[in-house]
C-alpha cells in the first residue's frame, strides 16, 4: 500500500557500507517489525524513532509497518539509522514524497523529542557514502563540519526532525531553539566513549593539540638522542631510547609528533575517519591535521593495543597512532602478547581483526618509539651507581625485547643522564622545534622527489633489495659498514637498514648521496657503537 | 677396577681423580705430585692411610665422592659424547697448563677433533662481561674476527654477553676457538648457547675439567678462569665492571706471567670501570687485533704503525713552511711583510716563494703573494686545531 525507501550507511571498523532503508504499510494490526540483522541498540530504534515522530507533530500510521535495512546479510548496529528509519516511515505514510527520499543518505540519532544527535563515525559514513555515489547527506547539525571534510557532497545539518521534514516537503522550515551556552552540550553527551579521557584532555589528540607546550629546546644535551629523533622524523624509521630512568626518553618521544610535518589532506581524512569511529573528535575540531601521538600505559592489553573488544571491533592504540607516533615506555614491561601483536600492523600497515559480528580492517601506519631502562632497577652500567641486578635478570630483562620486534627498529640510541653541568650551562638547550621541523620537512621533500613514481615516501618503506639497487652511496662509503658485516657483527638486514638510515641522514644533512660521514653516523644510529663521527645533525649541515 | 698396570691405569686414576677432587685443590695436586695418581686414587678408593694436609671432615667427604665414582663408566659416557680425557703425560697435554703448579688440573676433557696441544700453542683468551653493551658485543666480536683471521685461536667462556659474541666473531671468521666451560662438557651452559657450544664442538674445541654431567656453581667459574689464563699467551679484557669475574681471569693471567690487555670503553661506563682500573695497573691497552698480536705474537709481529695522513705540506723545508705559514688566509701580502712574518731576509722570503709557487701553493698577484686555494684548504685544516 505505502512504500518509501532512503540510505544510511553500516561501519564495519571505519569502512561504511550504504544500507538501503525501506518501509512497507500493511493493511491488518498495527505493528512495527525491523529485519536485517539489527543488533540491541538498532532494535531499540523502533520505540525512539515512534516517539520522535510524533513529537515532531507528525502522524505514526496505526498499520503493520515493517522496516528493511538491506543488504540483510550484513550485521548492523547503533543508533545513527534512526534518521533513516524516521524519514522512510514517513516517506511510507506519504508525510513526505517517497520520491525525494530515495537518493539521499540520512545520519544521525533521534531523541525522543525529536532532536537529532550525533553518532560515532560520520566522516568514514559519509564518505562510504561518496565513493558509491551518493551527493546528499543528511547529519546531525553539530557533526555537520565533519561530514563537510569529504568533497562532491551537499551537506545538510539537521538540528531535529521536524526541521528535516520541513524541508524535505519543501515547507517553512522552523527555527530550533540553540542550545543554552554554558552548560555543555547534551547533544555530546554519549558520543564520546567513557573512558578514553576525551573530556580531561588526556586523549592522544588534544596532547598532540598541546603540544605548544613542548619544544625540543628544552631537551639538554642529548646529542645523539636528539639526532635520533630527528632522523626518526625525517625517515619515518621506528626508534629505541635506552637509559636509565629520568633521562629525559618521555620527553623526547612526547617531541617528536611536534617535528613531524603536517598530515597531508588524504592522511587527515584517514586519521581523522579512525578518531571518528573511537568517538575521539574533539568538538570543535573535525579536521585532524597535525600527527596524532598515542602512549599507551605498559599495563595496555593485546586488544587495547591493536584494536577489539566485543561484537564489533574498535580501534586500538596503533590505529590510534596511524599517520603519528605510538610510544610504548618501558616497553619489556608489556605483555609479550601485546607486542607480539605489534608486528602484523608494523610490517602491513594496518591491522585485521577478527570478531564474531564480522572482521574489520584499520589502518595502523604508525612511527614507533620504544622506551627501556636498560636493567630492571635502571643503574646498569652507570658509573657512581652500583646495578645490583645480577646479569642473567639484565639479560632476562633485555632478551623480552629482542627479537622480531627489535629486528624492525631502525634506530637505537642510548640516553644518559644529563649532568649538573650541562643543566646549569647557559644556554643549554639545543635547537628548537622550528628549526628541527624546518629540516626534517625539507628531508622528507627530498626523498620524496627521489622516491617520485614509486609507492614508497619515506625512506623507511623502501625494501632493502630496492635500495641496493636503484640508488647508489658515493663509493667507498659503505666500506666501514660492509667490513662490519663481514666480520659478523652486522647482519644482511642490519646491512640494510644501515644503508636506509643513511639515506635520511644525508637527506637531513643535503647531500644528494650518502658518503662514509652520514654511513658512519647511520651506523652508530644503529649498532649503538661509537664511530667518531659528530653527532647533531646541526653541526653537518 | 684395576688401577695397578701402566698407563691405563694411570689415566683410569685420573678419570677417577676429576670426578672425586675439586678443580683447583692445591692439597689433591700436592698429593698427585708427592704420590702419583695411581697412589692417591688407590687411598681414596680403598680408605687407605689418611693423607696429609686436610681435616678428617673433608677426608670422609672425598670418600663419600669416592665411593660414587665410576671412571669406566665416565670414559664410557664420554665416548658416546664424543668426548676424550687429556692428563697430563699425554701427547695432547698443553704444557703451558704445568705453570699451575698444583693447581693444574689433573685432567681435561675435550670435546673436537683438533688437537689442544697444537692449539693452545698460538691462543689468545677474550673474556669479558656477561652482560655486556652493544660496544662490548661489538668490539669482542671484532676482536675475535680478527684474531682468527691473524691466525690465532680465540679462547673464551661460553657465557652469554662477551664471550659469545668472540666465539661467534671466530666462527664468522672461519677461525678456531675454544671454549672453556665450568662444567661437564657434555653439558651446554648456558642453555641458550647449545647450538653455539655445538657449533664450536664441530669447528673447534670445547674443554673443561669437570666430568661429564656435572653441573657449574659459582666457586667452580672462578676456579675456571685459572685454565683459561694459563692456557693462552695473554688475556684480553673487554668489557668488566668493577666485581666481574673476567678480572679475576686477568689477575691470574697476571700471577702467570702472561700478557694482560684491556680495550678501553667510554670513562663514563661503569661497565668499563674494572678495565680502565686494570690499565692503570699493569695491563696494556689494546684496540684491535693487531694490537693483541704484536703483544702476544713472535718477533717482528708487529701492529702497522698508525698515524694521520702525511700531507704533502709536512714535507717542505722548515724556513718554506715558515713562508707559507706567513701569507695570510685571505688577499694577497707584499714580500715585505711576509719577510717579516717569517722572520727572515726578503731575498730568501722571494726565492722561497718562487719555490712554493712551482709547487703550486701559493701564487703571484702584481707585487703580492698570495695562497692558492687548494693551499688554502690544506693550511686552514692544518691550523685549526690550534
Amino acid at each position: 500500500m505505502g512504500f518509501a525507501r532512503t540510505c544510511s550507511v553500516a561501519l564495519v571498523g571505519v569502512e561504511g557500507v550504504v544500507v538501503e532503508v525501506q518501509a512497507d504499510l500493511e493493511p491488518g494490526v498495527a505493528a512495527f517489525t525491523l529485519v536485517g540483522l539489527p543488533d540491541k541498540s538498532l532494535s531499540e530504534s523502533r520505540d525512539r524513532v515512534r516517539a520522535a515522530v510524533v513529537n515532531s507533530g507528525a502522524e505514526w500510521p496505526q498499520k503493520k509497518l515493517t522496516v528493511g535495512l538491506s543488504p540483510a546479510s550484513v550485521p548492523k548496529g547503533g543508533s545513527g539509522f534512526d534518521l533513516a528509519v524516521a524519514c522512510a516511515v514517513l516517506g511510507a505514510c506519504e508525510r513526505i514524497d517517497p520520491r525525494v527520499l530515495a537518493d539521499i543518505v540520512m545520519i544521525g540519532e533521534l531523541g525522543l523529542d525529536g532532536r537529532v544527535r550525533p553518532v560515532r563515525g560520520i566522516l568514514p559514513a559519509v564518505l562510504a557514502a561518496a565513493d558509491a555515489g551518493y551527493e546528499q547527506v543528511v547529519v546531525p547539525e553539530c557533526a555537520a563540519a565533519e561530514a563537510s571534510l569529504v568533497p562532491g557532497v551537499s551537506v545538510l545539518g539537521v538540528r531535529s526532525l521536524r526541521q528535516l521534514i520541513a524541508v524535505l516537503a519543501d515547507e517553512p522550515v522552523p527555527e530550533e531553539e540553540p542550545d543554552e551556552q554554558g552548560r555543555p552540550d547534551p547533544l555530546l553527551a554519549g558520543l564520546r566513549v567513557p573512558g578514553t579521557g576525551a573530556a580531561t584532555g588526556m586523549n592522544s589528540l588534544d596532547a598532540a593539540q598541546h603540544d605548544q607546550g613542548h619544544d625540543l629546546a628544552d631537551v639538554v644535551g642529548q646529542i645523539s638522542a636528539r639526532t635520533a629523533v630527528e632522523v626518526a622524523a625525517a625517515g619515518g624509521h621506528h626508534l629505541f631510547l635506552e637509559g636509565p630512568p629520568g633521562a629525559g626518553k618521555t620527553m623526547l618521544a612526547e617531541r617528536l609528533p611536534a617535528i613531524l610535518p603536517l598530515l597531508s589532506r588524504q592522511e587527515s581524512l584517514e586519521v581523522t575517519a579512525v578518531h571518528s569511529v573511537a568517538g575521539l573528535l574533539p568538538p570543535g575540531k573535525p579536521l585532524i591535521d597535525v600527527a596524532p601521538y598515542c602512549a599507551p600505559h605498559h599495563s595496555a592489553t593485546m586488544q587495547a593495543l591493536v584494536g577489539g573488544g566485543p561484537g564489533v571491533a574498535r580501534p586500538g592504540a596503533v590505529s590510534l597512532s596511524h599517520r603519528g607516533v605510538l610510544f610504548l615506555d618501558e616497553t619489556p614491561e608489556f605483555s609479550s602478547h601485546a607486542l607480539d601483536a605489534l608486528r602484523q600492523p608494523l610490517e602491513a600497515g594496518h591491522v585485521v581483526i577478527a570478531r564474531s559480528a564480522g572482521v574489520v580492517r584499520f589502518p595502523a601506519r604508525f612511527l614507533m618509539v620504544l622506551a627501556a631502562n636498560p636493567c630492571p632497577c635502571g643503574r646498569f652500567s652507570q658509573v657512581d651507581d652500583f646495578c645490583e641486578c645480577p646479569p642473567s635478570a639484565i639479560r632476562r630483562y633485555q632478551a623480552r625485547l629482542s627479537g622480531p620486534l627489535l629486528d624492525r627498529v631502525d634506530l637505537r640510541v642510548e640516553v644518559d643522564r644529563v649532568t649538573r653541568a650541562q643543566l646549569t650551562q647557559r644556554g643549554a638547550g639545543g635547537e628548537s622545534t622550528t628549526t628541527v621541523a624546518d629540516r626534517v620537512r625539507a628531508a622528507r621533500e627530498r626523498a620524496a622527489a627521489r622516491l617520485v613514481g614509486t609507492p614508497w615516501r619515506t625512506n623507511s618503506e623502501v625494501p632493502g633489495r630496492e635500495l641496493r639497487s636503484r640508488w647508489h652511496a658515493a663509493p667507498g662509503a659503505m666500506d666501514e659498514a660492509e667490513r662490519n658485516l663481514e666480520r659478523g657483527v652486522l647482519t644482511a638486514r642490519g646491512l640494510d637498514r644501515v644503508l636506509r638510515v643513511a639515506w635520511t641522514v644525508a637527506d637531513l644533512v643535503g647531500h644528494d648521496r650518502p658518503d662514509a660521514t652520514d654511513v658512519a653516523l647511520a651506523l652508530q644510529l644503529r649498532t649503538g657503537v661509537p664511530r667518531g663521527v659528530p653527532m647533531a645533525i646541526g653541526a653537518l649541515t | 677396577m684395576s688401577l695397578g698396570d701402566e698407563p691405563a691405569g694411570e689415566l683410569l686414576a685420573r678419570v677417577f681423580l676429576s670426578r672425586v677432587l675439586e678443580p683447583g685443590d692445591e692439597v689433591g695436586g700436592r698429593w698427585l705430585r708427592e704420590l702419583g695418581a695411581v697412589e692417591v686414587a688407590r687411598r681414596l678408593r680403598d680408605g687407605g692411610p689418611q693423607l696429609v694436609g686436610i681435616t678428617d671432615k673433608r677426608w670422609a667427604g672425598l670418600l663419600d665422592r669416592a665411593e660414587q665414582a665410576e671412571p669406566e663408566r665416565d670414559l664410557a659416557v664420554a665416548q658416546e659424547a664424543g668426548m676424550r680425557f687429556v692428563a697430563p703425560g699425554d701427547g695432547e697435554w698443553p704444557g703451558q697448563l704445568d705453570d699451575l703448579g698444583d693447581a693444574r688440573p689433573v685432567g681435561l676433557w675435550v670435546r673436537g677433533r683438533p688437537s689442544l696441544r697444537m692449539w693452545a700453542l698460538r691462543s689468545v683468551a677474550v673474556v669479558g662481561a656477561r652482560a655486556c653493551t652493544e660496544y662490548g658485543a661489538h668490539m669482542a666480536a671484532t676482536l675475535g674476527a680478527g684474531l682468527a683471521e691473524h691466525g690465532w685461536v680465540v679462547v673464551s667462556g661460553g657465557a652469554y654477553g662477551v664471550d659469545g659474541a668472540v666465539h661467534r666473531g671466530a666462527l664468522g671468521a672461519g677461525g678456531a676457538t675454544v671454549a672453556v666451560l665450568a662444567c661437564g662438557t657434555d653439558r651446554a651452559y648456558p642453555r641458550g648457547h647449545t647450538e653455539l657450544l655445538g657449533r664450536i664442538a664441530e669447528q673447534g674445541l670445547v674443554i673443561g675439567e669437570l666430568p661429564p654431567g656435572d653441573h657449574p656453581t659459582p666457586s667452580r667459574f672462578i676456579v675456571r678462569n685459572r685454565v683459561i689464563a694459563a692456557l693462552t699467551r695473554g688475556t684480553v679484557v673487554v668489557e668488566a665492571a668493577h666485581r666481574s669475574g673476567s678480572l679475576v681471569t686477568a689477575r691470574a693471567a697476571q700471577r702467570l706471567g702472561r700478557h694482560t690487555m684491556g680495550v678501553p670503553g667510554p670513562a663514563t661506563s661503569g661497565l668499563s670501570a674494572g678495565v680502565h682500573e686494570l690499565l692503570r695497573g699493569d695491563a696494556v691497552l689494546v684496540t684491535d687485533a693487531a694490537e693483541v698480536v704484536e703483544l702476544v705474537g713472535d718477533m717482528g709481529e708487529l701492529a702497522p704503525d698508525r698515524r694521520g695522513p702525511v700531507l704533502p705540506r709536512d714535507l717542505l723545508e722548515p724556513g718554506a713552511r715558515r713562508v707559507l705559514a706567513a701569507l695570510p688566509g685571505r688577499g694577497a701580502a707584499p714580500p715585505g711583510d711576509i719577510a717579516r712574518g717569517a722572520q727572515t731576509t726578503q731575498d730568501d722570503a722571494i726565492a722561497r716563494l718562487y719555490e712554493l709557487r712551482s709547487l703550486g701553493y701559493v701564487e703571484r698577484h702584481g707585487d703580492g703573494w698570495k695562497l692558492t686555494r687548494q693551499a688554502m684548504i690544506s693550511v686552514r685544516g692544518g691550523r685549526s686545531p690550534c
